[in-house]
């Protein structure tokens, strides 16, 4: 074990790691405050994807504001969601799995019969680094930065804003909240909305270092489905930072030695005995230790 | 509920539509004219009818997991993929031994079981939110077409039959018992699905109607109650995947006995879809609901697919998400009670 | 204590320790009860008496402490083989399958079965639903519901029955059927432990009476011993 190798090792790591971020909190967000899995959340990512490209090849804007666009749109088109189909299925929750299902096939092919079957990606930004005979994209770097920021950024509305205080009541007890004068609907309303404009981000963050494809939502969802039911539902920001640092320590070394493909696999097996021991994921796991531990001092 | 009679008394029970003289006269000519078909069609009618049929096992099963059950899972089509590999590489393997098919047959059904109760175990025992079995299903499925479709190449070949990578795997010999060969223009394979859908479907509405079927039922609508009047709730539920997934198998192996091929796209995402559509927009609760909805829609993919199968997907979304919002309990059972209303208040 | 020598009772809890969201439901409770007997488990709201009837029941496992029954430590023991063991719950708020008929509720309560269950047909008959077997049981009402479960409760033959609270929402002509009821059971050798906040129900049972407070057993005693504590008065009935 040399130094060098270790730093590509844990260049791999934050790479891995951020994927995994990026790809499940906005599907975690909304799981935990909602408490509805929305299997439209790798359409939404291909959105973002795809107006990032668009606004970079045809309207020539610089990358950032591609990515910013991204944002903002998937998150309106999410608000809409949430207004015409997902707001019926709160009765429901299962029902709402297998509508936004519907919703998804409906996106990806309608994508591909109206933009045809792929897309020029845009550009990489050629940003590299080299230490000792390994070269690093900087780009991925940037990509492990934005993600850092945007967790942090996710704690911060959710543990600092008054709009966050109203969210966790909203999780904790519906009924008592909305008894508080809380319009649980609304919370609903941009807590959907914010998962979604996660989504978007994540897919204009990436549109440089994939193809554009209808079908490429499916390449972040795999990971992602398996982040969430790892992380769990019950601390959808603690949830998605443990679930994808346990999950990337995984994937980073089998990925780099054995493939993708592998890694993949060792994803779904690690989800499975997590799930037979911790049924409640890792936040519900740390949830359950904190309660103890409270009731402990409190004694 | 004793003696001969009784398992007639069981099979009309409550845990379905269609009950009472009228619907089982009905059933018995369909069945026979379905039966008798073969007298007057032609091979390539046989042929297609077949390839609708030979899903029903899979879609029932969905049936039985989600609609009486409770559980909602994407993985009908990956049982339905593992048990066609299976079937080709014993088949193909032992093509010179006789009764080598109908060993790969019970190679592949039982493989399908095992994986599924595998998967059942860490999935039931754990006792985890609905939610989470169509998510890892779904992946599982994701997984399962990728590596199947990165096996190209002579060096991934189980015995010497290749995996074949995107392309599938080709060459599978039908199903054969003696003389009898189960191919995909025989009467014989016609037959076969034709009392696979019936004996399915009536095996199973025996099944909902008995003991067994009525503490899944009551594991779907309260699995505490259940719980505490002393059920193993976490094993029903294994059996009960494990049973959706041996009928998926069943499927699989009557479609590679029918094309004497498979791909991964059979248990891609597309193909995972398939079932739980078939079940929302029949109607979940009705297992006569769901075969009929089964054989409709694989029609109707398949006249999608003739004209431009880029429209099949997104009408098939359509479907499903209106489905969802109109008629959450399916469009068969909706109309059912539509009918049902309507008669009542005739005079 | 009728017999000299001291008999090992159907129940007894040791220690047992439960907390949720920071607060310790049960508290190192210490509770034996004896075969045949039938008593009642009062106290303030929160005192922990359905945390006690879900750990006992085995819906929650406990964080201390363990739980004997008929001799043997049950405490690690999932709550579907502690039914097959003869102990069943009727939960706090009505669970029985609505979407099914009464009778279909029976079977799947019956299990495998077969042959008559004298006691069961028997409480059928008292509760009134021996003729409602082909009706939902959501078409119910709410006082046959609680009935329903206490019958599919009684379908498992439990040795010993935990009654969450089962009187709440009736009329007092139903509290008073519903007590004298629960006095024949028990009459019958159903061992049985009732949750209950009306004091009607408990004067009428009038048997041993538990007073939980802060998840620990406060006091224990006959009615009339309960009635006039004047601890148990001041933190139950409010009185200064």
């Amino acid at each position: 074990m040399n130094v060098p190798y270790i730093v590509s090792l844990a260049y791999q790591y934050a790479d891995n790691l951020a994927f995994l971020l990026l790809a499940a909190l906005g599907l975690m967000i909304i799981l935990g405050v909602i408490d509805v899995i929305n299997l439209a959340h790798g359409e939404l990512i291909m959105l973002g994807a795809y107006t990032t490209t668009l606004a970079y090849h045809r309207a020539h804007l610089p990358l950032p504001a591609c990515v910013l666009l991204s944002f903002i749109g998937v998150g309106a088109f999410g608000m809409l969601l949430e207004r015409t189909v997902i707001r019926r299925f709160y009765r429901d929750k299962l029902g709402a799995l297998v509508a936004t299902w519907g919703i998804s096939l409906l996106l990806s092919q309608g994508m591909l019969l109206f933009l045809g079957p792929s897309l020029i990606a845009v550009p990489l930004p050629e940003w590299t680094l080299s230490y000792a005979g390994y070269s690093f994209g900087g780009y991925r770097l940037l990509l492990f930065g934005a993600s850092i920021l945007v967790v942090l950024l996710a704690w911060w509305i959710f543990y600092r804003t008054k709009f966050g205080v109203r969210t966790r009541a909203t999780m904790q007890n519906p009924a008592m909240a909305q008894a508080l004068g809380v319009d649980t609907r609304r919370i609903y309303l941009y807590t959907f909305a914010a998962g979604s404009a996660l989504a978007g981000l994540t897919g204009g963050l990436y549109a440089p270092t994939t193809t554009i494809v209808p079908l490429m939502g499916t390449t972040f969802v795999d990971v992602a489905f398996i982040t969430v039911v790892v992380g769990g539902g019950a601390n959808p920001i603690l949830g998605a930072l443990t679930s994808s640092a346990l999950l990337a320590s995984i994937s980073a070394p089998l990925s780099s030695a054995f493939g993708t493909f592998l890694g993949r696999i060792g994803l779904l097996l690690t989800a499975l005995v997590i799930i037979r021991f911790l049924p409640r994921g890792l936040s519900g796991y740390f949830q359950d230790l904190q309660r103890r531990r409270m009731a402990g001092a409190r004694s | 509920m004793r003696g001969p009679l009784g398992i007639f008394s069981r099979v009309g029970g409550r845990q379905d539509l269609g009950r009472g003289a009228a619907f089982w006269v009905a059933f018995a000519i369909v069945a026979l004219g379905l039966v008798a078909f073969p007298l007057f069609g032609s091979a390539f009618y046989l042929s297609n009818l077949a390839n609708f049929f030979v899903y029903v096992p899979m879609g029932l099963g969905l049936c039985l997991l989600w609609g009486y059950g409770g559980i909602l899972s994407f993985g009908q089509a990956s049982f339905f993929g593992i048990s066609g590999y299976v079937y080709g590489i014993v088949a193909q393997n032992l093509s010179l031994t006789p009764g080598a098919s109908l060993l790969g047959v019970a190679a592949a059904i039982l493989a399908t079981v095992i994986v599924a109760a595998l998967f059942g175990y860490f999935v039931f025992y754990g006792q985890v939110s609905a939610w989470i079995i169509p998510l890892l299903t779904l992946v599982l499925s994701l997984i399962l077409e990728t590596f199947m479709a990165q096996t190209a190449g002579y060096q991934w070949r189980i015995g010497h039959v290749l995996l074949g990578g995107y392309n599938g795997m080709t060459g599978i010999p039908s199903i054969q018992v003696g003389p009898l060969e189960f191919g995909g223009a025989s009467i014989a394979l016609y037959l076969l699905t034709v009392i696979a859908m019936l004996l399915g479907y009536l095996g199973l509405r025996l099944l909902v109607n008995s003991h067994f079927g009525y503490v899944v039922v009551g594991v779907r609508d309260d699995v505490e109650r259940t719980r505490m009047l002393g059920y193993n709730v976490a094993r029903m539920q294994v059996t009960v995947f494990a049973l959706a997934a041996g009928l998926a198998g069943l499927s699989g192996v009557l479609y590679v006995s029918w094309g004497n091929y498979i791909n991964p796209s059979s248990m891609g995402l597309y193909a995972a879809t398939l079932p739980v559509i078939w079940t929302a927009v029949g109607g979940r609760s009705s297992l006569i609901a769901v075969t009929l909805s089964t054989v409709a829609l694989k029609w109707l993919a398949d006249s999608l697919a003739v004209r431009g199968g880029e429209y099949a997907f997104l009408i098939m979304g359509a479907l499903l998400l209106a489905t969802m919002l109109f008629f959450p309990a399916g469009i068969v059972v909706s109309l059912n009670r539509l009918w049902r209303r309507a008669r009542r208040q005739a005079p | 204590m009728s017999s000299p020598v001291e008999r090992e009772p159907l129940l007894r809890v040791e220690g047992l320790t439960k907390a949720f969201g920071g607060i310790r439901a049960v508290d190192e409770l210490n509770l034996a009860v004896a075969a045949g007997e039938l008593r009642c488990l009062i106290g303030p709201n929160g005192a922990g008496k359905s945390t006690l009837f879900s750990l006992l029941s085995g819906i929650h496992q406990p964080d201390a402490g363990r739980i004997v029954f008929k001799g043997e430590d049950i405490t690690e023991l999932s709550p579907f083989r502690r039914v097959r063991k003869g102990i069943c719950l009727k939960f706090q708020t009505t669970r029985i399958y609505r979407g099914l008929m009464v009778g279909e509720n029976l079977t799947i309560a019956r299990g495998k079965v077969r042959g008559t269950n004298g006691r069961l047909e028997w409480a059928l008959g008292v509760l009134g639903l021996a003729g409602e077997t082909a009706r939902p049981a959501g078409e119910l009402s709410h006082s046959h519901q609680q009935w329903l479960e206490i019958c599919l409760a009684l379908a498992t033959e439990p040795e010993l029955l935990l009654l969450d609270e089962p009187t709440a929402g009736m009329t007092p002509e139903e509290t008073a059927l519903t007590a004298d009821f629960v006095i024949k059971l028990s009459g019958q050798g159903v061992t049985i432990l009732v949750v209950e906040h009306d004091m009607a129900f408990v004067r009428h049972i009038a048997r041993g009476v538990t007073v939980l407070h802060y998840g620990r057993v406060f006091a224990d005693g006959t009615l009339e011993e309960i009635e006039a504590n004047h601890e148990v008065r001041r933190i139950y009935l409010g009185e200064q």
